[in-house]
């Protein structure tokens, strides 16, 4: 089966609507809708359907659109009698709940969300504490140039005559055999000095593995910073590996220092090599595109290990309060204190060692700035007499001094809370939520700082032309990937596996050029000029690698015989839809035999389009494809979700879910399954009540991407993540509007992060902060 | 059995460092846990200074127990009856690497140097040792034995090691190419030691400052969100009177074991503050000694070629230069002999503050279960003979017969090395290169 032109079928399930507006006045049946609601509903469910103890305690609330309640209703209430209700009495009873209570505008309506006091979620305390430090040295601007600075020598010493090859590596994977690096350089005693930033695009634990037949030394997070020292060459040892904790959007300077020494015995072959195990990858030479050859300055990456946040509003939020993560923030500041007091002052004492130093003036400025920036504004006499006099006083000892100060600070509420800034100025204000929502940082880099010193962030325009200044930070990208992670519901899918016999050579090594290929394929979309939500679903293209090509076939071909592992492939306009048709989520949301029209079904719904489900009634197990061997997957599916009770969420889910059904447990296409063909039918209800027909694979990404449930979905999503606040405590209609400024910018994502930051910058006249220090 | 392996056992049994401190006070485990009747605890400390000695000054004429103290080893003369030295000992170990390389990175291991790209002054380059060191070797076997079990095991103290690892500057081998870096800073050393007891001392101190701000705080929000910072700050609270009640228990538990030392303040790492940084090194090792913390130790002060500068003696030039200097140069000379008279003071030192620490929970002074291994790379200096590499005990916790010189007369190095395994009650059929360990352990030592 070919797939077909869009058959995209507006049924009339309207008809309650329509007629029964014309015949009736909608506050007439509003009144209907209350009094039967009150005489037969509200004993069970609560006069303002909030549940009723030992009937059904569950609130009524959701997002199935009048026409579905109307239908619920009609078929199944009250419970036992359903023809109690039906009818135009079913319609004017979902009419009504659904306005007084029932639905998402009503709940807005009755109970508006407010902006909430958070503390720092982990991420954000990472990012802050990164950009304190920045604080002291500047930060790393987005770089489109990749790869690593190299300086090749004739001999061991930095000279200008002796250095013969200046360029920037693509890698570093070098076996120079005995024949040593170029002309002119002496095979026998020669050194190449890597600089250049290494970009951890998420956040996690890193393994950094430097194999060397030569002695180096490996500096890493800051160019003084010894990470790897293999300054003796001995013996057989040729491996070096080392962890450490990386925060994603953070370019890491990386330097090696590499020597091939002369000596009077003989010299192993020199071959170097710079390879990583990045979080939930596998071993692999760094890649050109993790790797900025730039002067990059130093980074803080918080190694303590912080506990996870709540997520019971679907987003993580700063809410919980607990020992575990007070004991974690005091072992935080300690870490942080710590390079404060080995590199952070002393370089700051170097930088103003010409300023007079009484009564250790210069340990008191330093320690006020750091934490003038780390309370988000300038401190008060007050407050400075607390944090950094009283704690410099206490002790003879710097780093001790440092120690107290910076503990007293960063376990503030005043840092720890962001919002707690009600007595700074307009401008700093819109700088601290700016920093909050597109990096989870501070504003402590020059930039942000200087337009806070003039007063430059006070109107809308202002915040605006700072929101896309900053857009292309490379601290924005690594909170977009965690953005669009969540969007895709990524970190559920942790290890994929597959029957070796239905799928021989379907290997984990695979696994990871998927993942990796998704991530860049959404990079290259989201970061491009155009920045257009529609292509994530309309793209012909993918990006591959070797290994994928030779698995998935022809149409995994790169464009271009040459290039980095991983680049961009040929077209295939039939068979191709963006992220709609990508193996990674495809084969995420299967079985290790057989596909998941319900998973893919329930992800679809939720992620892409944004609507809730209740829970399912039990936990079940999928009847099994060997005991019905005459049945298509979607036929056991249909089987056995079909009573009645199923029906009410899985007509939702398995229409969505079939649509799928092209691609496979490993999201290859197929045509058919147990030699049927494949029947990709589905269908879906809008939040608007229309029901849309789908044919296939290329008729839900079509509907994906134009779609106002997805396109409100992705808006909310993005909001969330990026403020860690509901988007109606901005408004009621603040998400309607944002979608509409998305629709009107050609749906333009960085557009989109634009506006939503300056709604987060603006803040909300509903807000309250008590004004008083 | 002890306070500190109480709380290892408390430690073990998942209860953090700090409860454990807290739960320490209470009888009921504090009491409740003891079996066995305890062993006596056995330490090890090898302490290094470099560029061999002048063997005429140093070793004793008169060997037995009527010994006699040269101008060297005179500050040790207090210690007397608890001082062996142990001459005719040969770090005979060949292949590559210099005489010092060898001399610094044979010591402990007793075995080769890896082929490898560090070319010193003469010889053929090598790489890192190919054999763990003794006192890595025993912290192994007692970290395998609850009963021999401490917090870190080992510890390896430095004074002015030179900030990059060669085979110049490591004694000590966790394993083949593994050296171990010694910690010369003693504020790291500190932080490794009683950095979390410190780091909860002044947060009790700074939270206890902070609770009139925590009150302003309180008043800049209200409603739902007053409520979550009014759940935080009680919380704090909460945490501030639980590290307020530790650190009472801390104040009334005066006992070695348990003191933090305190160290003076800003002591930059440069050469003219060595002997500054030696006490203060000496202290945190009694201390931690005292705490149980560790049964072997090294000690290193500079390193193989070491080049400190005592001006604190009116001595410009460099030991490792000054070391170089044929016999004949008077001048230089005596300065060598003052020199090596000032390393064997920090002995002297080290083994006097550990005989007047009482040995917790045990009997006598901390010196009475501690052996001190004074031992170089080199014999002496200007011939870098590995012959006579000076090996000098103070203190008693190899359990030898101390109070006599003895003169082996040529023996390998190796099979001293035996002796410390069999003494600490690790026998070994052979250490480091077998080859070196004909004959076995030396006799005459118990």
């Amino acid at each position: 089966m070919r797939i077909s032109t869009m058959q995209v079928v507006v049924i009339a399930c309207l008809a309650f609507h329509t007629n029964d507006l014309v015949a009736e006045d909608l506050t007439d049946v509003m009144k209907r809708g209350q009094a039967v609601y009150s005489e037969s509903c509200a004993s069970c469910h609560g006069e303002q359907g909030e549940g009723v103890p030992d009937a059904y305690e569950a609130p009524l609330i959701g997002d199935s659109t009048v026409g579905e309640l109307t239908k619920y209703i009609g078929e199944t209430m009250p419970e036992g009698e359903p023809e109690v209700c039906a009818g135009k009495d079913a319609n004017a009873v979902a009419r009504y709940i659904h306005y007084q209570f029932y639905s998402e505008a009503a709940r807005v309506r009755n109970r508006p969300p407010k902006i909430r006091l958070a503390r720092l979620t982990a991420p954000q305390l990472q990012n802050s504490l990164a950009d304190l430090y920045v604080r002291h040295v500047n930060v790393m601007w987005g770089d489109n140039s990749r790869g690593i600075s190299a300086e090749y020598f004739d001999g061991a010493k930095w000279s200008r005559k002796n250095r013969k090859i200046e360029r920037v590596d693509q890698t570093i994977d070098f076996d120079f055999g005995n024949e040593g690096p170029g002309e002119e350089i002496n095979p026998k005693d020669f050194a190449i000095f890597w600089r250049g930033g290494l970009f951890a695009e998420t956040t996690g634990r890193y393994e950094i593995v430097v194999r060397s037949t030569c002695s180096f030394i490996c500096n890493f997070g800051g160019f003084d910073r010894e990470f790897i020292n293999n300054r003796v060459q001995s013996g057989d040892k040729t491996e070096f590996r080392k962890s450490i904790n990386l925060i994603g959007g953070r370019v890491y300077p990386i330097k090696i220092d590499f020597y091939q020494r002369k000596r009077k015995t003989e010299q192993p072959p020199a071959k170097v090599s710079l390879s990583w195990v990045p979080p939930k990858g596998v071993e692999e030479i760094v890649p050109a595109r993790n790797l900025i050859p730039a002067s990059v300055p130093a980074t803080f990456a918080l190694q303590t290990k912080l506990p996870p946040d709540d997520r019971s509003y679907g987003f993580d939020r700063g809410i919980a309060i607990d020992t575990q993560w007070d004991a974690s923030t005091t072992t935080a500041a300690i870490e942080f204190a710590q390079f404060a007091t080995d590199e952070a002052w002393p370089w700051y004492n170097k930088r103003n060692r010409k300023k007079p130093n009484e009564n250790r003036a210069r340990l008191r400025q330093f320690l006020t700035e750091t934490i003038a920036t780390a309370f988000r504004g300038p401190l008060s006499d007050e407050l400075k007499t607390l944090y950094v006099d009283k704690q410099v006083d206490a002790t003879e000892d710097d780093a001790e001094a440092i120690k107290r100060s910076l503990l007293a600070a960063l376990k503030s509420p005043r840092f720890l809370y962001p919002a707690l800034d009600s007595d700074r100025s307009k401008s700093q204000r819109a700088a601290n939520r700016l920093a909050l929502t597109l990096f989870d940082g501070l504003p402590s880099d020059d930039y942000l700082r200087k337009l806070v010193q003039k007063d430059k962030l006070e109107t809308e325009d202002q915040i605006r032309a700072a929101a896309w200044r900053l857009v292309s930070d490379f601290r924005v990208r690594g909170k977009m990937r965690g953005m669009l992670h969540e969007w895709l519901h990524m970190r559920h899918i942790d290890e994929i596996t597959k029957d070796e016999k239905l799928f021989p050579g379907f290997s984990r090594e695979i696994v990871v050029d998927l993942r990796k290929s998704l991530e860049a394929f959404l990079d290259e979309i989201v970061w491009s000029e155009k920045s257009d939500y529609r292509e994530l679903f309309k793209a012909d293209w993918t990006m591959t690698t070797s290994r994928l090509q030779e698995y998935y076939g022809d149409n995994w071909k790169p464009v271009e015989d040459e290039g980095a592992t991983l680049r961009r492939s040929v077209a295939d306009t039939e068979l191709r839809y963006g992220i709609v048709t990508h193996p990674f989520l495809l084969s995420g949301l299967s079985y290790h035999d057989t596909t998941s029209p319900i998973h893919r079904g329930v992800f679809l719904i939720r992620y892409m389009l944004g609507r809730t489900l209740r829970p399912p009634n039990a936990a079940f197990t999928p009847f099994s494809a060997d005991l019905h061997p005459s049945l298509t997957t979607r036929e056991r599916v249909e089987l056995q979700t079909s009573p009645e009770n199923c029906q009410g969420c899985h007509v939702k889910i398995n229409g969505l879910g079939f649509t799928l059904e092209n691609f496979d447990s490993v999201g290859r296409y197929r045509e058919k399954e147990r030699n049927k063909l494949i029947n990709a039918a589905g269908r879906y209800t809008t939040l608007q009540d229309e029901s849309v027909q789908f044919s296939n694979a290329r008729d839900l990404a079509e509907f994906l991407a134009t779609s106002n449930d997805s396109h409100r979905a992705f808006v909310a999503r993005m909001f969330q993540h990026f403020v860690k606040q509901p988007p109606a405590a901005y408004g009621a209609d603040r998400l309607d509007r944002l979608v509409e400024d998305f629709r009107n910018s050609n749906f333009n994502m960085k557009a989109l992060l634009v506006e939503i930051a300056v709604v987060a910058a603006m803040g909300n006249s509903e807000t309250k902060v008590a004004d008083k220090n | 059995m002890t306070n500190t392996t109480r709380r290892e056992f408390l430690l073990r049994a998942g209860i953090s460092a700090a409860a454990a401190n807290f739960a320490m006070s209470l009888p009921s485990l504090a009491h409740g846990l003891v079996s066995t009747p305890p062993k006596r605890k056995q330490r090890l400390v090898f302490v290094f200074s470099p560029n061999g000695v002048i063997p005429k000054h140093f070793w004793p004429e008169q060997t037995g127990e009527d010994f006699d103290f040269k101008r060297i080893l005179k500050p040790l003369e207090p210690f007397r009856d608890q001082v062996m030295t142990l001459k005719g000992i040969n770090n005979r170990i060949k292949g590559d690497g210099d005489g010092h390389m060898r001399g610094i990175g044979c010591l402990l291991t007793g075995i080769e140097l890896f082929p490898g790209d560090v070319q010193g002054g003469s010889d053929t380059p090598a790489g890192w040792s190919m054999g763990i060191s003794v006192d890595q070797f025993l912290k192994n076997k007692f970290q395998a034995d609850p009963t021999t079990r401490t917090r870190f095991g080992s510890l390896e103290f430095g004074v002015m090691v030179p900030d990059r690892a060669d085979t110049w500057t490591r004694m000590s081998y966790a394993g083949p190419n593994q050296p171990i870096a010694p910690i010369d800073d003693p504020y790291q050393m500190f932080d490794k030691l009683y950095g979390q007891t410190k780091n909860r001392e002044l947060l009790a101190s700074v939270l206890d400052e902070l609770g009139d701000d925590f009150k302003r705080i309180e008043k800049m929000v209200s409603g739902d969100d007053a409520k979550l910072l009014k759940e935080h700050l009680a919380m704090v609270r909460k945490v501030e009177k639980e590290l307020q009640a530790e650190q009472e228990i801390r104040k009334q538990k005066k006992d070695v074991g348990h003191a933090v030392p305190q160290l003076a303040p800003n002591v930059e790492e440069v050469n003219d503050n060595i002997p500054q940084i030696t006490k203060m090194q000496v202290e945190l090792l009694v201390n931690s000694l005292a705490a149980d913390f560790a049964r072997t130790a090294t000690f290193q002060i500079t390193n193989s070629v070491g080049q400190p500068r005592m001006r604190w003696l009116g001595i410009e030039k460099g030991h490792h230069t000054l070391s170089h200097e044929p016999d004949s140069k008077e001048d230089a000379y005596e300065k060598l002999i003052q020199i090596n008279t000032w390393y064997c003071e920090q002995i002297a030192h080290l083994a006097k503050r550990l005989s007047e620490t009482p040995e917790p929970g045990g009997e006598g002074s901390l010196l009475d279960n501690t052996t001190i291994v004074w031992t170089n790379e080199l014999g002496k200096g200007n011939s870098h003979t590995r012959d006579n590499i000076p090996f000098v005990c103070v203190g008693g916790g190899l359990g030898w017969k101390t109070g006599q010189a003895i003169d082996f007369k040529k023996v390998n190095h190796n099979r001293l090395l035996m002796n410390f395994c069999e003494s600490m009650g690790h026998p070994v059929d052979s250490y480091g290169n077998p080859d070196f360990c004909g004959g076995g352990a030396l006799t005459g030592l118990t």
